[in-house]
């Protein structure tokens, strides 16, 4: 069971790869033409190519770039020249910092909307899903204008230089890690909600409360059990949605890490820097969700009521 | 005491926001890119939104700037849609491989989110066609997983085998009789796969893969305005509550058309 998941993983990393490499390098402008642009002679571009291995067919250079990639090399940045295995690690800490502080904020706001919407039996779900729905950037604009334009608490935007530590000025994580945990928060609660509910409705559940035990007790011992598979994927697939989101904070609040980073070598068409900038979120959801289901099975083999219901993962917020 | 069913009502504000949105440049009451006042003024009767950064209108600018970037979601939305129903009767229909295969993809693109599919296409592609081939890629197979689940449970049902038995064209089978037992789901669907497409326009267009300066545009406004929210915050406030009205609305349309079909999701 567990081989069989790690083969899955495994196989879904090597296709998104794929996905990355080939929205990169198959389409055209190659990155000759980039680094070269305007201030070389065809010959020279020709040179340059060749110098880049871009001569080569799609497949080869795939094969070569990705075993560069399980050694670690992810080539060099065609800005700046430097390896962007340094420039992922160089910005690493300080996103790998805001999605945990993001992470912890969701937690802590999903379950207090949960508590709240089921104190009120439920109403309040339509005010999730709405704000689940409302693009990123609105919410950026709002916070941004009320806790630093208006009331002047937070900086607007961080002035650290890359591979700067966040934690030495803790008030440049909190418009990013807000922004990044309001939106998820609330879409991890609608989705967490209707596993709660159809909890709620199991017989032994409805037992529970008829035979009149505390309320707490029910929820503790009788529910839990089942919310806690669906809670772990959940969490995962927040913590990839939230290292993709970066790449919309890290811009708006100029906070020096691998979603601003990913933008920037956009923007200019860097992309040995795109490819691997774009690895990492990938990564992060996988990873996440082989631990949430080697979670699964730990609870199912314990014998544990685990409903692996998966949850639907339809949308993400970007 | 009568309560108000948003729910019910949100379709049809929905289409009046829309509607307003895409036609508002004829409405616009100045050049939404000269400006005609001083900067960061405030609300006045002439300027009833005041004025941003280079003392353009700001309703004018709202009024123009809502159209691309709603055209940009619809399209991207109804091409997932249409692609995700297209893959999701195939593999509905046709069960085991197509349906495994279908599935398979699914959890691939699960994998790689939207946004970063978007920002690497973004590389080759404008903005606007990047946001379009990330919203058909991420969101159709999710499409095609659901309508294919609906599907197998109305393949066995007695009203498709009789038409089977008639003789009727397969085509026209899955047309006529698989595709409105569909109806609400395929509803349901159409406004999960809108939120996404405004979301990654919206977010795109902030990051400028989108509209360039000095076009008037919602998301490109809420970055152009922010600098200023403490001088003029209706220049930040005006785009913001039309984008985030957009996206309530689809939300509850979302909501009203699962509600029908209750047990799927």
């Amino acid at each position: 069971m567990i081989a069989r998941r790690l083969t899955r993983t495994a196989l879904l990393v090597l296709a998104a790869t794929v996905v990355v490499f080939a929205a990169t390098e198959a389409l055209p402008g190659d990155a000759a033409s980039v680094r070269e642009a305007g201030r070389a002679s065809p010959e020279q571009v020709a040179q340059a190519r060749e110098q880049l291995g871009l001569d080569q067919p799609v497949v080869v250079r795939y094969l070569r770039w990705l075993s560069g990639l399980l050694q670690g090399d992810l080539g060099s940045s065609l800005s700046s020249g430097r390896p962007v295995s340094d420039l992922l690690g160089q910005r690493l800490p300080a996103t790998a910092s805001l999605v945990a502080v993001a992470l912890g904020t969701t937690v802590l706001l999903t379950v207090a909307g949960l508590i709240v919407t089921q104190l009120r039996r439920g109403r309040g779900g339509m005010l999730a899903a709405g704000l689940a729905a409302v693009p990123q950037a609105v919410y950026a604009a709002a916070l941004g204008a009320l806790l630093s334009a208006t009331l002047g608490w937070l900086p607007a935007v961080s002035l650290l230089p890359p591979g700067g530590n966040p934690w030495q000025d803790p008030r440049t994580l909190v418009l990013p890690a807000l922004t990044l945990a309001l939106p998820s928060a609330a879409y991890a609660s609608t989705l967490l909600r209707g596993v709660l509910t159809d909890t709620l409705r199991r017989p032994h559940v409805v037992d529970a409360y008829r035979r009149g035990l505390p309320p707490m007790l029910v929820l503790l011992r009788h529910v839990r059990p089942f919310l806690v598979v669906p809670a772990l994927q959940v969490l995962a697939l927040t913590a990839g949605w939230l290292a993709a989101g970066t790449a919309l904070v890290e811009t708006v609040y100029g906070f020096p890490g691998l979603g601003g980073l990913l933008v920037s070598a956009v923007a200019v068409r860097d992309i040995p820097v795109v490819q691997g900038a774009a690895l990492v979120p990938v990564a992060t959801v996988l990873l996440g969700m082989l631990l949430a289901d080697l979670a699964a099975a730990a609870v199912h083999r314990n014998g544990r009521p685990a409903v692996v219901r998966p949850v639907r993962t339809a949308e993400s917020t970007p | 005491m009568t309560r108000i069913r948003w729910s019910a009502v949100a379709p049809g504000v929905a289409l009046a926001v829309f509607t307003l949105a895409l036609l508002g440049r004829y409405l616009a009451p100045n050049d939404p890119e000269q400006p005609v006042a001083v900067p960061w003024s405030v609300p006045s009767t002439q300027l009833p939104f005041g004025a941003d950064a280079l003392g353009r209108d700001v309703l004018s600018r709202v009024l123009a700037g809502g159209a691309n970037l709603l055209g940009v979601a619809l399209t991207a939305a109804a091409a997932a849609l249409l692609i995700g129903v297209a893959l999701g009767l195939v593999a509905g229909w046709w069960p085991r491989w197509a349906g495994h295969a279908v599935r398979w993809f699914g959890d691939l693109l699960l994998a790689v989110p939207a946004l970063v599919l978007a920002l690497v296409l973004a590389v080759a592609l404008p903005g606007a066609a990047a946001v379009v081939v990330a919203a058909v890629l991420s969101g159709a197979p999710l499409t095609a997983r659901v309508v294919a689940a609906q599907c197998a449970t109305v393949r066995d049902s007695g009203y498709l085998h009789a038409a089977v038995e008639r003789g009727e064209h397969g085509a026209v089978v899955l047309v006529r009789e698989l595709l409105p037992a569909l109806r609400g789901l395929v509803a349901a669907d159409a406004g999960l796969r809108l939120i996404t497409a405004l979301q990654l326009a919206t977010t795109l267009a902030v990051l400028g893969f989108g509209p360039q300066p000095p076009d008037p545009d919602w998301a490109l406004m809420l970055s152009e305005n922010l600098p200023g929210a403490a001088l003029n915050p209706t220049a930040l406030l005006a785009p913001a509550v039309p984008l985030a009205l957009c996206a309530l609305l689809c939300a509850a349309t979302a909501r009203t058309a699962t509600r029908e079909r209750e047990g799927v999701w």
